[in-house]
């Protein structure tokens, strides 16, 4: 059999997922024994147009970008959304919650708004755009299941990715709450598969991987009622990635 | 086994077998017949095994064959999930791995000797019932009248259908089957197969009836029997569940208090009174 | 069996010479809290802690563990882990989960790895010093045990009574230099501190005899606390977690990047988790939060039970109490609210 073509492309990101890839070292030998790279703009200069496995950086923010991913998709056979930008549009979401882009442009950009290289309209995930095979969460992503995704998938198989919380590797870990030291973690709503590094680092979740399939709203506001805390001061914690994701769970 | 023997062994160490035949049935069906390389495999019908492909996982498939049938057991699987879509990529001569057989396979081997039986299947259902219609048929004196109900969603899903012929043309078997969608080469009947349940000849309410088929269609069944008020102890179900490790240990097949891997996967309905989480 | 007196700083040279023998697990401070962790240094032991985060379960049924290897097309290899090591302070409830476990994982089919994994281990076991903010072991019968240990420690104040339960425990008490024979007061202050803990590791009070929960489950499968409970669970598992007797797990296969060998693990799973009872293509049998709520507790108080000649699976610890975010876990509170509603007998 054939070794399957993959290529890596960006877009709106910080190209860090990228960089994790890179970072596998001498695992990106093994990686090149099973598949062909032909095209990663961060780490060679080739360029192809045949390939089966696109693997996509980013969030798509312009609409050439739109044209760019559509052309992406009718030419790969497997298309993966890699890193939180893609699967849940991540931390370039945070604009969509502006009604006035050019307001949020002046703001960050100042005089240089105006620059054509910076029109740029609302972010959309990946699969706001296209349709998405398999899903890379994480910002940054994790390297042991970037791995654990591509060698299932170079046998032929679906890779399991939990759709339980980050709670379950966090007690795994065994770690005290973060809740119990004043940290609004957002761990219980949070899809695990991290191995709860946040956490098991004293830092909350900050919710990269984005929700589970069904996070529970009802014990969500019961919580920060416990706490005394207001559905604003969760939204503040939840804004950085869960910006205009569905379900919210503060709507 | 004597208990040093039975500490050594691992529960969860697959033996080698052999793909002796293997044969696309219908779009999503395959089927396989396996020999032990060890050459050692006794079972009883209902019982199942854990099938593992290297590097893919584990899934739990009941046997289809009848013990009294030699050379190798054999398995029916349909294309769901990564482990069944292994299966299906196998060819005659691949190595995969067995733990079993499995589970208690209480189809009543025994207890209904000398009885009327009556088999309802629906769909894959028929798979696990086979075993023990074909080791009823091949201890045929021993057993009173027997009747087969099978129900398939339409023409083309049609499993064993040459087997279901030459059972049909018996003198000794009941065989009633239908289609929930009719077809232009179907000429039998056309609906649910708890339609079939009034056109069994057997006197219901003293056989032994064993059903199989999607988890849907316990409840219908169920309720057609009641109108014949069939004994729940005469009422045999075979329950899936999500199985992982077969032996007992970890968890997920459990239906309330009951492991379907260690007291089932056959299941006596009056024993499931107790067991709401059942149908 | 004999019971030895050692003074603290003797009982330090003896948990030196344990450390120099074999590989030692012990209590530690985790910040604030304890957890047990490969004991370095006998400074570094904390026999006064309240409750380990986690349980010592982890060491006899790791959270992932290798199965099995195997080579695609090949034989299967299985991997048994068999290193001797000292689980030190074990808490009597503990030491009674573990007793459950022994007998979950022998019975029927014996798991090699569990039980390769327990007998290399040595249980040193040490009564509660200080109580946890939600222990309820007295409730349980399990604040104090007389069996399932190789040596139980009890810190008397200026000294510590060790006492052999096994051959394998009197082997290593050779080690403590300076243990004398415990004169009566001494047997008495234990006597007293076992009556003592007894009652007083109580934080929630089961209204019932342990004994009794089984029956009163048997009438409770339709009570609306399953539903009310569950309304705010986040199916986290955070219980199932850091229960000492929860042990489903998950099996799951990853090969390595020749794509030809590879190794079967098993990680733990918890029955309060979604996809738990999830099957291809699409059904989940216990679906509802509520159902999955109820198993749990069923399991520890009904089901489990029937395994084990009806001990009660939960040996009051507290864990989960202390580790459900929206403080629903409480398996006191719910079979108490069941007494309240349901009566007793």
């Amino acid at each position: 059999m054939a070794k399957p073509k993959i290529a890596i492309f960006d877009f709106a990101c910080c190209e860090g997922c990228q960089l994790q890839i890179v970072n596998l070292e001498e695992e990106i030998l093994s990686l090149l024994g099973g598949a062909d790279v032909v095209e990663w703009r961060e780490a060679m200069s080739e360029k192809s147009d045949e390939y089966d496995i696109a693997l996509i950086e980013g969030s798509i923010t312009r609409l050439e970008d739109e044209e760019r991913l559509l052309l992406i998709r009718g030419r790969a056979k497997v298309l993966i959304a890699l890193g939180a930008c893609a699967t849940i549009g991540g931390i370039n979401k945070l604009k969509n919650n502006f009604d006035d882009l050019d307001e949020v442009k002046k703001c960050v950009y100042g005089r240089a708004a105006s620059k054509p290289h910076l029109h740029t309209g609302f972010t959309k995930a990946i699969d706001e755009v296209v349709q998405v095979d398999y899903y890379v969460h994480g910002c940054p992503i994790d390297r042991k299941e970037f791995t654990y995704i591509v060698r299932s998938l170079l046998m032929g198989k679906t890779p399991e990715i939990p759709d339980f919380p980050v709670c379950v590797e966090c007690k795994a870990k065994g770690n005290p709450c973060l809740w119990q030291y004043d940290q609004v973690c957002l761990g219980p709503i949070i899809r695990a598969g991290c191995g709860a590094r946040c956490p098991s680092n004293g830092f909350r979740c900050f919710g990269c991987r984005g929700y589970t399939s069904n996070p529970n709203v009802d014990a969500a506001k019961d919580v920060i009622t416990r706490y005394g805390l207001s559905v604003d001061d969760l939204k503040t914690k939840m804004v950085l990635f869960g910006s205009k994701q569905e379900p919210t769970i503060y709507e | 086994m004597c208990q040093c023997c039975a500490e050594k062994k691992d529960i969860y160490l697959p033996q080698l077998a052999t793909v002796a035949d293997i044969s696309q049935m219908n779009v999503t069906e395959k089927y396989l017949r396996l020999s032990m390389d060890d050459g050692m495999f006794d079972f009883l019908p209902g019982q199942f095994v854990e099938v593992s492909i290297a590097g893919i996982g584990e899934a739990p498939i009941t046997i289809s064959s009848s013990p009294t049938q030699k050379g190798g057991f054999e398995l029916v699987v349909r294309k769901i999930g990564n482990v069944s879509g292994a299966i299906h990529n196998l060819r005659k001569g691949s190595k995969l791995g067995i733990r079993g057989p499995l589970g208690k396979g209480i189809y009543p081997v025994d207890q209904a000797k000398g009885k009327n039986l009556v088999f309802i299947c629906g769909g894959l259902g028929l798979v696990p019932q086979r075993s023990f219609i074909n080791y009823v048929l091949d201890n045929r004196s021993e057993y009173g009248d027997v009747a087969i109900l099978q129900g398939t969603k339409n023409y083309d899903m049609r499993l064993f259908a040459s087997e279901i012929d030459a059972w049909s043309k018996r003198g000794d078997v009941q065989m009633l089957e239908t289609l929930d969608e009719g077809h232009l080469a179907w000429k039998g009947h056309v609906g649910v197969v708890t339609k079939l349940i009034r056109k069994v000849q057997t006197d219901l309410k003293s056989a032994e009836i064993l059903v199989c088929g999607p988890p849907v269609m316990y409840k219908f069944v169920l309720m057609a029997l009641e109108e014949y008020d069939v004994p729940h102890t005469h009422i045999h179900l075979n329950l899936e569940r999500k199985m992982k490790c077969g032996v007992g240990k970890c968890g997920h097949c459990q239906i309330n208090s009951t492991y379907v891997c260690m007291d089932g996967p056959v299941f006596r309905y009056s024993d499931l009174a107790t067991l709401p989480e059942a149908i | 069996m004999s019971v030895k007196k050692i003074t603290k700083s003797d009982f330090a040279g003896f948990v030196s010479a344990l450390i120099q023998r074999e590989s030692v697990i012990g209590v530690q401070a985790k910040g604030d809290r304890f957890d047990f962790a490969p004991l370095e240094s006998a400074k570094d032991l904390r026999l006064d802690y309240d409750v380990t985060l986690q349980p010592p379960k982890k060491y006899l049924l790791p959270p992932m563990e290798v199965l099995l290897t195997y080579e695609v097309g090949g034989a299967y290899q299985s991997q048994i882990d068999d290193k001797k090591f000292i689980l030190l302070g074990v808490h009597p409830y503990d030491v009674v989960a573990i007793n459950q476990m022994d007998e979950l994982f022998s019975q029927d089919n014996y798991d090699a790895h569990y039980m390769t994994r327990r007998q290399n281990a040595t249980i040193i076991a040490c009564d509660v010093a200080r109580s946890s903010d939600h222990v309820f072991a007295s409730s349980m019968g399990a604040a104090v045990v007389r069996e399932g240990y190789d040596i139980l420690l009890t810190d008397i104040g200026d000294s510590y009574l060790m006492e052999a339960a096994t051959a394998k425990g009197n082997e290593l008490l050779a080690l403590a230099k300076g243990a004398v024979e415990a004169d009566p007061a001494a047997l008495r202050r234990r006597e007293d501190i076992w009556t003592h803990n007894r009652k007083s590791l109580n934080k929630h009070e089961l209204k019932c005899d342990p004994a009794y929960l089984p029956r009163l489950l048997a009438k409770a499968y339709k009570h609306p606390v399953w539903e009310e409970r569950a309304k705010t669970c986040f199916n986290c598992g955070s219980c199932n977690q850091v229960c000492p007797t929860c042990y489903c797990f998950n099996v799951q296969d990853d090969v390595n990047w020749d794509l030809q060998t590879g190794q079967r693990t098993r990680a733990w799973d918890g029955c309060l988790l979604e996809g738990f009872t999830k099957v291809a293509p699409n059904h989940e049998f216990r679906k509802n939060r509520a159902d999955r709520f109820r198993h749990r507790l069923y399991r520890k108080a009904a089901y489990v039970p029937q395994k084990i000649h009806g001990q009660i699976a939960c040996v009051g610890c507290g864990r989960c109490v202390g580790a459900c975010l929206p403080d629903i876990a409480n398996p006191v509170s719910v079979y108490n609210r069941l007494i309240d509603d349901l009566g007793i007998g």
